[in-house]
């Protein structure tokens, strides 16, 4: 119990020093006894009152709490319209500049971003357009050399055919010529080897036999030398 | 009271704080008048650390500080005024700061006094708004104007008048100031002796029997939480019933 009003006491005596704008008048009355106790302020109206003649009742009638004190009103008045003047005139529009600061940073930014968006969209657009282009000349450069491959293939061939054909024909008319040289060389020299077989029958005079045996072996002679 | 050892102190000696510095008379500082102080120092100093943070992402303060404005202009100004109402936005701004700032001191350890809890700020800021749009709905209507809209709303049957019209100036006039303030100080009143009596109350039996404290402690704490509920409310409330009445002055017809 002594400890708890010990606490109690601390507690209070703490709380009152603390206390930044005084005591408040609701205090405890002095205990008997005590000699160096300080009189609170209700004691003193209650002592007043009981000097100039009042009943002890009197001191409980205390002034109505409705009713504004004239000092309260004159501070508070003044320090509501300073305060009021000092925040309009420097707080207020500090705060306001900076809100709207922000609000015209924000509002920038996003325009920006919009325009950005936009750019963005247009830049894509051109992008696809000159991919879909690059696309369609790719094609078409590959169907082209696609055709100017066939076109040269179908050429190439046309050009080997024709020499081909060129050639053969060339062989052709060299194996005619070849064949009609020969034929011409066989001829001419056939009849010289007539002649010159005719001559020497003329010149032996041989019967039948010996005409023929010449006659083998003059061609025996041709074929061999031949 | 004996029996349980409870001695709950006068009323008015939980909200009234002697003079200090031995000032007196209508100049006289107490209590109230040094918090009333400090509510407007720290909600200019918050606003101005703020201001001139500038960075482009805001955190801590300035993160703050812009979702209060944000919440003002939105929140409370574009739902009541429309956007011609945002010229507004420092007015309501401080009021706002102000109001939650003194109400907010109700639950700070060692302070515990909310501002608010008094008449005199309730009042003179009712008397402000008063004064404000009032002036406001004489300017954009003209006094005839501004009486006749205020007097005989449209739409209304006319033989209506006759109960509205007396309703009307009274309700204006008279009850919209008074409730405004009324309605601030009696919720912080009320706040600060629900705190106090749980707390004396959990004091005495803490005395008497520690388990017996627990329950009203409990309340007690839940209570500090509920206050930081009423402060930021009560905040909002009076904010939006001005920034209500300035916007239904500058356009009557809505």
């Amino acid at each position: 119990m002594r400890i708890r009003t010990l606490t109690a006491v601390a507690a209070l005596a703490l709380l009152s020093i603390l206390s930044p704008a005084g005591v408040a008048t609701a205090q405890e009355e002095p205990s008997v006894g005590e000699t160096e106790t300080e009189i609170p302020h209700a004691t003193e109206e209650c002592i007043h009152l009981l000097e100039e003649g009042g009943e002890p009742d009197d001191c409980h009638d205390a002034p109505s709490p409705i009713l504004p004190e004239p000092k309260e009103i004159i501070w508070g008045s003044i320090s509501f319209l300073a305060l009021f003047f000092l925040m309009s005139r420097f707080a207020y529009p500090a705060i306001k500049k900076s809100m709207e600061a922000r609000t015209e940073k924000i509002r920038g930014d996003l325009d920006e971003a919009e325009r950005v968006k936009t750019e963005a969209a247009t830049v894509l657009e051109d992008y696809k357009r000159q991919l879909a282009d690059a696309r369609n000349e790719s094609s078409r450069i590959i169907e082209e050399a696609r055709q100017t491959a066939d076109q040269l293939r179908r050429d190439l061939m046309q050009r080997a055919e024709a020499e081909v054909a060129e050639l053969r024909q060339r062989t052709r008319e060299d194996i005619t010529a070849a064949q009609e040289r020969a034929m011409a060389d066989l001829q001419s020299r056939v009849g010289a080897m007539a002649i010159e077989l005719a001559e020497k029958v003329v010149e032996a005079n041989l019967d039948r036999d010996a005409n023929m045996r010449l006659i083998d072996s003059y061609i025996a002679q041709v074929g061999s030398s031949s | 009271m004996a029996l349980i050892a409870l001695e709950f102190p006068p009323v008015s000696h939980l909200i009234e704080w002697p003079d200090l510095f031995g000032t007196s008379g209508p100049f006289g500082l107490n209590k109230v008048v040094l918090l009333t102080f400090l509510a407007a120092i720290l909600v200019l100093a918050f606003y101005l650390i703020a201001g001139r943070r500038r960075s482009l992402v805001p955190t801590g303060v300035q993160n703050l500080a812009e979702s209060v404005v944000e919440f003002i202009q939105e929140g409370v100004i574009l739902q009541t005024m429309g956007p011609e109402g945002l010229s507004w936005t420092p007015f309501l701004l401080t009021l706002f700061s102000f109001i939650f700032v003194s109400n907010i001191f109700g639950i700070i350890p060692f302070i515990q006094m909310p501002v608010n809890a008094r008449m005199a700020l309730p009042a003179f800021l009712a008397i402000v708004v008063w004064i404000l749009f009032n002036f406001i709905g004489i300017k954009s209507q003209g006094l005839a104007g501004y009486f006749k809209s205020m007097l005989f709303p449209p739409g209304v049957p006319k033989a209506l008048y006759i109960l509205v019209t007396p309703i009307e100036f009274v309700s204006t006039i008279f009850v919209r100031p008074l409730s405004l303030a009324v309605r601030l100080f009696a919720n912080l009143l009320a706040g600060h002796l629900l705190l106090v009596s749980f707390a004396v109350i959990s004091a005495a039996l803490f005395e008497a029997t520690v388990v017996g404290a627990v329950l009203p402690g409990g309340l007690l704490i839940a209570l500090t939480g509920f206050e930081v509920l009423v402060a930021v409310l009560q905040a909002f409330i009076f904010t939006i019933l001005a920034a209500v009445y300035i916007g239904g002055a500058m356009h009557p017809e809505h």
